[in-house]
């Protein structure tokens, strides 16, 4: 009784709350606010940068790890991977141009009525060609988006909710609760880490802050030992909190990345990155 | 010698019959814990270790430790029951975390 009691309540919480906030332009302005009035030294433009906008000490150690970046091997195995003919001749250029798209990632497709991410275009670059599909989170999917990456820096996140497919929107709103969810045995949310949490310590390290969390990626992380993409990492942060993780490239995941891409429009695409 | 021998019978099949009943106990246990588990899933809400303890369960059963399996049971019902709880309170909650 006292738990429907407590739910009854919260869905009134929730229905004051959610009559403030209805649009992703609001929720964006909103996001942005909370993290510069928590971090009001970082300039804006340096939150693409994870947790070295926040943490000085470990900026320092990755100002020098960039001199030598460790994710340049994976930039030149992309870079042959791209340019290596499929079997019937064509090849990623027939699907991606110049290759330097992933600004154009993720969008909405409205006639598919789905989220459309850049490694699931590679994928289906490749299904379309004959090919077999490559494995969603490492190896050379991630080289392949390292490379797209790195030569797609400087654009900026520009993800678009079209006004007049009220799908695109719902799968936006679903990809928000996703974010402010509570899940796992540890009972967190995406924003309780990166959020509220961003900044603290956990073990060794300090949590980075959620603004332009998307904007570096596919990552070298030293504890991978090589590069890996978003969704390896989203999956990687569900099962921290104990949680069962989902399907990489998935309609979780992929709606997850379409909300958090919206919520670092404006910023600068600056992958791929390097984190410990 | 007689008597020994049907004694030994009847307690033969005491624990024969015990350890069917305990299997039986088990096996319904571990399908209601499994159940419980997929409803959790279905909700998006699957606890990162619930599968996990219900394959320990089985395999501590195929080895008879039945205290051991029932055990693991208990746990993983009561983590996918969690689970439950956590995303119907968390489908009316979530909003009020979104900054504004």
């Amino acid at each position: 009784m006292l738990r429907k009691y407590a739910i009854l309540l919260g869905a009134v919480m929730a229905l004051a709350w959610s009559s403030t906030y209805a649009n992703p332009e609001d929720d964006r302005m909103a996001f942005e606010k909370y993290f510069t009035t928590k971090f009001p030294e970082v300039p804006l433009n340096d939150f693409q940068n994870g947790i070295y906008s926040v943490d000085p000490v470990a900026r320092a150690d990755w100002e020098q790890i960039e001199e030598f970046p460790p994710y340049e091997l994976a930039i030149d195995a992309g870079e042959a991977e791209y340019n290596k003919p499929f079997a019937n001749g064509k090849s990623y250029s027939d699907c991606f141009g110049d290759g330097a798209v992933r600004g154009q990632y993720p969008y909405w497709d409205s006639e598919r009525k789905e989220v459309i991410t850049m490694e699931l275009a590679i994928n289906e670059c490749r299904t379309s060609n004959g090919e077999e599909p490559l494995r969603w989170n490492k190896g050379k999917i991630a080289e392949l988006s390292a490379y797209m990456s790195y030569i797609s820096r400087g654009q900026t996140v520009d993800v678009k909710i079209p006004e007049d497919d009220p799908e695109a929107l719902a799968a936006y709103e679903r990809g928000k609760q996703f974010y402010y969810t509570k899940r796992g045995q540890l009972n967190f949310s995406c924003f309780d880490c990166h959020g509220t949490g961003a900044g603290k310590g956990v073990r060794l390290e300090k949590l980075s802050p959620a603004l332009g969390h998307t904007t570096h990626w596919p990552v070298y992380r030293s504890k991978w030992g090589a590069v890996g993409t978003l969704h390896r990492r989203f999956g990687g942060c569900n099962r921290q909190v104990r949680a069962k993780n989902f399907k990489s490239q998935g309609q979780e995941y992929r709606e997850l990345e379409y909300f958090l891409t919206y919520m670092s429009n404006g910023h600068e695409l600056n992958g791929p990155g390097a984190r410990r | 010698m007689k008597k020994y021998v049907i004694s030994g019978l009847l307690a033969l099949s005491f624990v024969v019959a015990g350890t069917s009943l305990a299997g039986d106990e088990f096996e319904a246990a571990w399908q209601a814990a499994d159940d419980k588990r997929k409803e959790a899933a279905s909700m998006k809400s699957e606890w990162r270790d619930t599968k996990k303890m219900l394959d320990k369960a089985k395999q501590a059963a195929e080895k008879g430790d039945m205290d051991a399996a029932m055990s693991l049971v208990a746990m993983a019902h009561e983590q996918a029951a969690d689970g439950i709880e956590q995303a119907e309170r968390e489908s009316v909650m979530w909003i009020t975390r979104v900054p504004r």
